[in-house]
């Protein structure tokens, strides 16, 4: 008995040395990979941005942050900067209302309402690029199926030049962002609304509350945790949109759709102003880590770790 | 009969809606079986004269979609292995073993998923330059391993965690040596886990389009979303084609996302819906 209890700190010390090496040996591949291809890439770029390169991407000489004063000085950069805000801002907005009412929708017993669930998803679904692409054959102002659509329904008489000017050009980005972001917020909202206790409903009923009030005082306060979630993994994806905007417009007509994630790539490849670019993407990074702290702060909040 | 009527109301929305979400879907289909003199119609019309079922075949022999094909499928499933032998370990390690840094590691992959491509694309650009491997399809194995990865960690240490401890441990009483118990007791309960990490890394492959676009030049290299924009880039778009090319490139990933998608999105929302 005592030879047991004395041997004991010792096997559970010895245990635990072996532990932590073997899940440290586990983990090297993985980590070595993320250290040389995502890590040391941002501290490159964080490089890059205090450097004049030449246009094939090589450092030339250290200036400081000159780069990052002249992207300042210039409008350009600002305007695309606030467009990027206006667009994370509308999209996500859109995304949320719209997700939330289908999954509503979705929450009532209906027949057909798995088939309807799944059709949801397939905005999502889809692959992006290709996505974007056809698209862009929707969107044609002479052949397009949905002008022609939009007229002889009567819903818009004169339907514009959607990717010619750069207001209808943006909106029409906009709406294929929010399309492809829809099904993502109405399945988490889905989800949410099916861990509400239904005796929660019964007991609101039974005080005579009507819809409205049962939707704000029972369902909107326990959508809380995954609103936020959602939404800010939503602004994420959204400011993060490379391939609509890209395969859609190019960023154009004259910049005029172009977000800082299309910008610091149409600077680095099209213009070889690499140092410019590494800057933006210097800035870009900033934003996107602050949005994805809180994202990883509230989901482990959620989980308790 | 005011529920009946507030059941044909929410019937009622949801067509409106699905007609609105489907849309290009449709557009798509039409194309897709039209001849190209009804494509470029003005007016154009919605149901094709005929159902131009050639289109589907002429994909096939006017462009090289085969190749772009096998490319896309040797980029996912590269990558896809990749992934699953990074990521098995790394995954049991974070679920199962006690560490000084688990958690921010953990933290850290959560962070880390959420970075933009965009940011790293100039440098990897450059690392790949100088490793001589631009304009090969290794180094967008490499790019789509590296961009799943930490999310990949992620579902699978929630998959591992949920598998109660004492099973294993009950193996390596019964004289199994860890490995053994990992690989014949761990994995197998694993498996829908496993699973849905893997199909999620090979979407996410299949669809990459940003470093195909910046790293591939040769033609013969290209994956199908590159393959399919070069198309879109010609002065007059051969739309039948696009479309019917799309529906075949589609296809597959979406049935694939269906599979996982309840998986994907508990993982991405985490406690916020476990409820």
């Amino acid at each position: 008995m005592d030879k047991n209890l004395a041997s004991r700190p010792k096997v559970k010390v010895a245990f635990w040395i072996t532990e932590s090496t073997l899940a440290y040996l586990l983990l090297l591949p993985a980590i070595a990979v993320l250290i040389a291809f995502m890590l040391y890439p941002i501290v490159y770029v964080f490089l890059t941005s205090l450097y004049k390169t030449n246009r094939i991407g090589n450092l030339v000489k250290f200036i400081e942050t000159d780069n990052f004063k002249t992207l300042f000085s210039r409008r350009e950069f600002w305007e695309v900067t606030i467009r990027s805000v206006i667009w994370t801002v509308l999209a996500v907005s859109a995304k949320t209302l719209v997700g939330l009412t289908i999954a509503l929708l979705l929450n009532v017993d209906f027949k057909g309402r798995k088939l309807a669930r799944t059709l949801v998803i397939l905005p999502w679904a889809s692959s992006v690029p290709i996505s974007a692409m056809l698209w862009q054959w929707t969107y044609n102002y002479d052949f397009g199926l949905l002008n022609y659509t939009l007229k002889i329904t009567g819903l818009w008489k004169h339907p514009p030049h959607w990717l010619g000017y750069p207001l209808s050009a943006f909106f029409a980005n906009l709406y294929v962002d929010i399309w492809i972001g829809i099904p993502f917020m109405a399945l988490v909202f889905l989800a949410g609304l099916q861990s509400v206790p239904p005796n929660l409903y019964e007991a609101a009923e039974a005080d005579g509350a009507s819809l409205w009030q049962k939707f704000y005082h029972i369902t909107l306060p326990l959508l809380k945790p995954v609103l936020l979630i959602a939404t800010l993994l939503s602004c994420l994806w959204t400011f993060n949109d490379f391939n609509v905007i890209y395969i859609l417009t190019k960023g154009g007509p004259v910049n005029s759709t172009d977000i800082l994630i299309t910008f610091i790539y149409k600077y680095a490849f099209s213009f070889l102003k690499f140092g410019p670019a590494a800057a933006m993407a210097v800035v870009a990074f900033a934003i996107l880590l602050i949005l994805s702290l809180l994202y990883a702060w509230f989901y482990f909040k959620s989980e308790r770790y | 009969m005011k529920q009946n009527k507030g059941k044909f109301v929410v019937c009622f929305l949801i067509i409106v809606i699905l007609l609105v979400l489907l849309f290009p879907f449709f557009v798509t289909l039409s194309t897709a079986f039209k001849p190209l003199k009804e494509v470029y119609a003005s007016p154009p019309h919605w149901i094709p004269y005929r159902l131009w079922w050639r289109n589907f075949s002429d994909v096939w022999t006017k462009y090289p979609l085969a190749q772009y094909f096998i490319n896309s499928f040797i980029i996912a499933s590269g990558a896809t292995l990749l992934n699953m032998v990074l990521c098995i370990p790394a995954a049991y390690a974070v679920a199962r073993l006690k560490f000084v840094g688990r958690k921010f590691l953990l933290f850290s992959f959560l962070v880390v998923q959420m970075f933009s491509p965009i940011i790293v694309v100039i440098s990897l650009f450059k690392i790949f330059a100088r490793l001589g491997m631009v304009d090969t399809l290794s180094s967008l194995v490499i790019v789509n391993t590296v961009f799943t990865l930490a999310f990949s960690i992620w579902m699978l240490n929630g998959y591992f965690s949920t598998i109660p401890m004492e099973i294993e441990e009950a193996a390596l009483i019964d004289g199994c040596t860890r490995l053994k118990a990992i690989i014949h007791v761990t994995l197998p309960i694993a498996m829908p886990g496993v699973v849905t990490t893997l199909i999620y890394t090979f979407i996410w492959a299949w669809n990459e389009f940003m470093f195909a676009l910046t790293l591939i030049n040769t033609a013969a290299k290209k994956p199908l979303t590159l393959g399919l924009y070069d198309l879109v880039g010609r002065w007059e778009v051969q739309w039948q084609y696009l479309t019917a090319a799309s529906l075949f490139a589609v296809t597959p990933v979406i049935v694939l996302f269906i599979l996982i998608e309840k998986q994907l999105v508990r993982g991405l929302a985490g406690g916020a819906i476990k409820g």
